[in-house]
């Protein structure tokens, strides 16, 4: 008996260790310093190529430096190392974490609030960069990037088909009939498969999923533009006009380059991944404004962007932020972050340096794609609120989402029961919610 | 036939015969420079196993408090059992263990039987290139499971896979990775991968029947088939209940196949099997209740793996 208990506990140990058994390392930067010796700031994110930025801010200070560590990203457990980091006690000051994860962030106690830090750099960045970093009235980060949107479209076939790029949904639901008419096989788009993609769409018809009021969040998934973006791409998809494909994966790809789909609602960073991973459409491909609800407006949505945050327990929250702030808008720093990372600035004088502005020249339009951008960035409405439990409830809506592109319910529903779920989640954590 | 008493003599199992240890007489020199040795060992098994076991449970009996918009301090208070009801409540998590039980009720005796007819193939005294086939079928098992798997979601991605063009070049249309057929592509997925690591399992056991039963069998006028069925299974039977444990572990931790899938298959959910849905929950911060879904998790492959041995034992005592 006792050498089959054995195994089966190893097996047991096995499962267990696989949740409970967390990296735990990384050293404090927290330690008290003889005097005279200049503040490290540990830094954690996931960017590559962020240690330049780092290197120009130590070259440029003198009784600050910072330390960059780059860990994997935050889906994959960059995150959980934070979280766990913070909980040990002997998390880095610094954390790079996306707009969605600021909330859930803070709501777990993991935040300094560094208001009295930032807020007078207000006004150095996109309002909707801002409102991202900040909730109920506190800031929590600071800006870096955000990710405007805009159409990717295959400007050869739009041309072939006879279409110019839509500058409304109505025009753009026209040219998918179009594009299904003239070439059977085609489709005008992928479905909005990802929480993130119906998110930045309710975005710019002015939805937003939270917000708090008071000691409560407001929990309205469910609310009127955002059931009108879930309507819209329900009858899309009805009318076999979307198909549904992850974005980004090889077979999507294989899709953009064979012209089974000819065009793409995504955000800037989006371009640099398709010229990146589809280089024969170099040339093909051309960037227009996102289809707007009323005629004449320039309203975009925001999909992505990250903040520099300060975790919980450090120990110099004022020189930390303060190096977030310079990290972020200082000119050289920027520069070096738009070549080696490919960021759009959340930062206003990043939106105008020339490494952004000379453009890609995968793109038919390249002199065109930078004021698209901008014009995007400008116009995204600053209020939406990402919710404290986004990291479970954007894998929940993304399995609706599977499930209602393969026929079985539809997006508007599916929003119905997100609200539902949401709202018990929120409570179960203890949290309150105003309904 | 030596068949019965054969099976008798193997299923003594070691467990049954209870011999106590004799009262060692270790100098305490010897037993001092024993535990040195064992130290190295004992100290990483204690931390890197022992502990997150006793952790995990512990973790799952609390719950993390949290009041108003949550950004104060949050403290961990004793729950009780209130985490597992509520992943027993978790329609989610309790489907996940219906989907790995549908998986492993058609794949684990599949398998099972292919690898023990490989097995016997490679075994019996006919068959020509025994080293090369051995290899062959093992091979797959020597691909890193992860990568593997990235494999297969290449292959059956209708848009970029082979297989689907050939299949409707002969008219059927179908598509790998719906709500529906996903099951057998994973289940098609974990044969590939683990026939040839239970065929080795069994093709040893094999190497261990002696020479003169199935030479006496033969002489009997037994056939190849015969002679497996009466003498060689039976032989091999500890091997097969082995692999069959072993795979009904595995099926219940089912992890690497799906989560990989899961980015390219509508018919994946982010909790489609228990530990997909375990992972689900530390993502989303709440490590408690993640802490009591492993812990679940673990009972339950703890009761089928000894249920299943019972059970067998049982049916061996009674043959």
């Amino acid at each position: 008996m006792a050498t089959r208990w054995f195994k089966s506990a190893a097996t047991a140990v096995a499962i267990l260790s696989a949740t409970a058994l967390t990296g735990c390392s990384g050293t404090s930067s927290t330690d008290s310093r003889p005097a005279g010796e200049p503040v490290t700031i540990e830094f954690w994110g996931a960017a590559v190529g962020l240690e330049k930025s780092a290197d120009i801010f130590n070259a440029a200070h003198k009784d600050v430096q910072i330390k960059y560590t780059q860990i994997s990203e935050g889906s994959a457990g960059g995150y959980a190392k934070m979280l766990n980091a913070v909980k040990a006690g002997n998390a880095p000051c610094l954390a790079s974490i996306s707009y969605n994860t600021v909330p859930s962030f803070a709501a777990s106690g993991s935040l300094e609030d560094i208001t009295e830090y930032a807020k007078d750099s207000k006004d150095r960045y996109s309002p909707a960069g801002w409102q991202l970093s900040s909730l109920g009235g506190s800031v929590y980060g600071i800006p870096v990037d955000l990710g405007p949107m805009a159409l990717f479209y295959r400007a050869d076939l739009f041309q072939q088909f006879g279409i110019t790029p839509p500058t409304t949904w109505d025009e753009f639901q026209t040219a998918a009939e179009t594009v299904k008419a003239k070439s059977p096989d085609a489709y005008m788009a992928p479905y909005p498969l990802r929480t993130d993609d119906i998110g930045a769409l309710a975005w710019q018809a002015g939805g937003n999923w939270f917000g708090t009021e008071g000691d409560a969040w407001k929990v309205s998934i469910n609310d009127e533009p955002t059931k009108k973006v879930a309507n819209y791409w329900q009858g899309l998809a009805d009318k076999k006009l979307v198909v549904p494909e992850p974005a980004f994966d090889t077979a999507w790809y294989t899709s953009l380059q064979s012209g089974r789909i000819v065009s793409y609602v995504g955000a800037v960073w989006s371009g640099a991944l398709i010229a990146k991973n589809a280089p024969g459409l170099k040339g093909k491909m051309a960037v227009a404004e996102l289809p707007q609800w009323k005629k004449g407006e320039h309203a975009s949505g925001n999909r992505g962007g990250s903040a520099y945050t300060v975790l919980k327990g450090c120990k110099n929250p004022k020189e930390a932020a303060e190096a977030a702030v310079w990290l972020t808008t200082n000119t050289d720093s920027l520069t070096s972050m738009i070549k080696e990372t490919g960021i759009y600035p959340a930062a206003v004088s990043g939106q105008k340096l020339p490494a952004l502005t000379a453009g890609s020249d995968f793109f038919a339009n390249a002199d065109k794609t930078a004021d698209i951008f901008t014009t995007a960035a400008k116009n995204t409405p600053d209020k939406w609120v990402f919710g404290p439990n986004m990291t479970s409830l954007s894998p929940k809506m993304n399995d609706g989402l599977k499930v209602a592109a393969s026929g079985q319910g539809t997006i508007p529903q599916l929003l119905d029961t997100i609200q539902e779920s949401t709202i018990a989640d929120l409570k179960s954590q203890g949290l309150s919610v105003k309904e | 036939m030596t068949a019965p008493t054969l099976s008798a003599q193997q299923s003594v199992q070691p467990g049954n015969t209870t011999i106590k240890p004799r009262k060692s007489r270790l100098s305490r020199k010897t037993r001092r420079a024993a535990l040195l040795f064992l130290a190295p060992f004992m100290i990483m098994f204690l931390s890197m196993k022992v502990a997150p076991i006793f952790y995990a449970i512990y973790q799952s009996f609390f719950k993390t408090e949290r009041t108003g918009l949550g950004f104060g301090e949050s403290k961990s208070i004793f729950s009780g059992f209130e985490n597992y009801l509520v992943a027993m409540q978790n329609s989610d998590f309790m489907a996940s263990f219906g989907r790995v039980f549908l998986i492993g009720i058609v794949q684990v005796p599949l398998m099972l039987g292919i690898a023990l007819v490989l097995a016997l193939l490679l075994d019996s005294a006919f068959s020509p290139f025994k080293r090369s086939f051995r290899l062959i079928f093992f091979l797959p098992y020597a691909f890193p499971g992860v990568i593997a798997a990235i494999m297969w979601s290449f292959l059956y991605q209708p848009q970029i896979g082979p297989f689907s063009a050939w299949l409707s070049a002969i008219g059927i249309h179908v598509n790998f990775l719906t709500d529906s057929t996903v099951f057998f592509s994973i289940g098609n997925m974990m044969t590939w991968g683990f026939t040839g690591f239970n065929m080795l399992v069994i093709y040893s056991a094999l190497q261990a029947v002696p020479g003169e039963l199935t030479e006496a069998a033969s002489l009997d006028g037994a056939g190849w088939w015969a002679t497996s069925w009466h003498i060689k299974i039976p032989a091999v039977r500890p091997s097969i209940i082995l692999t069959a444990v072993f795979s009904i572990i595995g099926t219940v931790q089912l992890y690497n196949d799906p989560a990989i899938l899961a980015k390219v298959a509508p018919g994946i959910s982010s909790t489609f099997t228990p530990i997909m849905a375990a992972r689900e929950q530390s993502a989303a911060n709440n490590y408690n209740l993640a802490a009591a879904e492993s812990v679940i998790l673990a009972l339950v492959a703890l009761v089928l793996s000894f249920g299943f041995l019972k059970f067998t034992q049982r049916k061996g005592a009674d043959s």
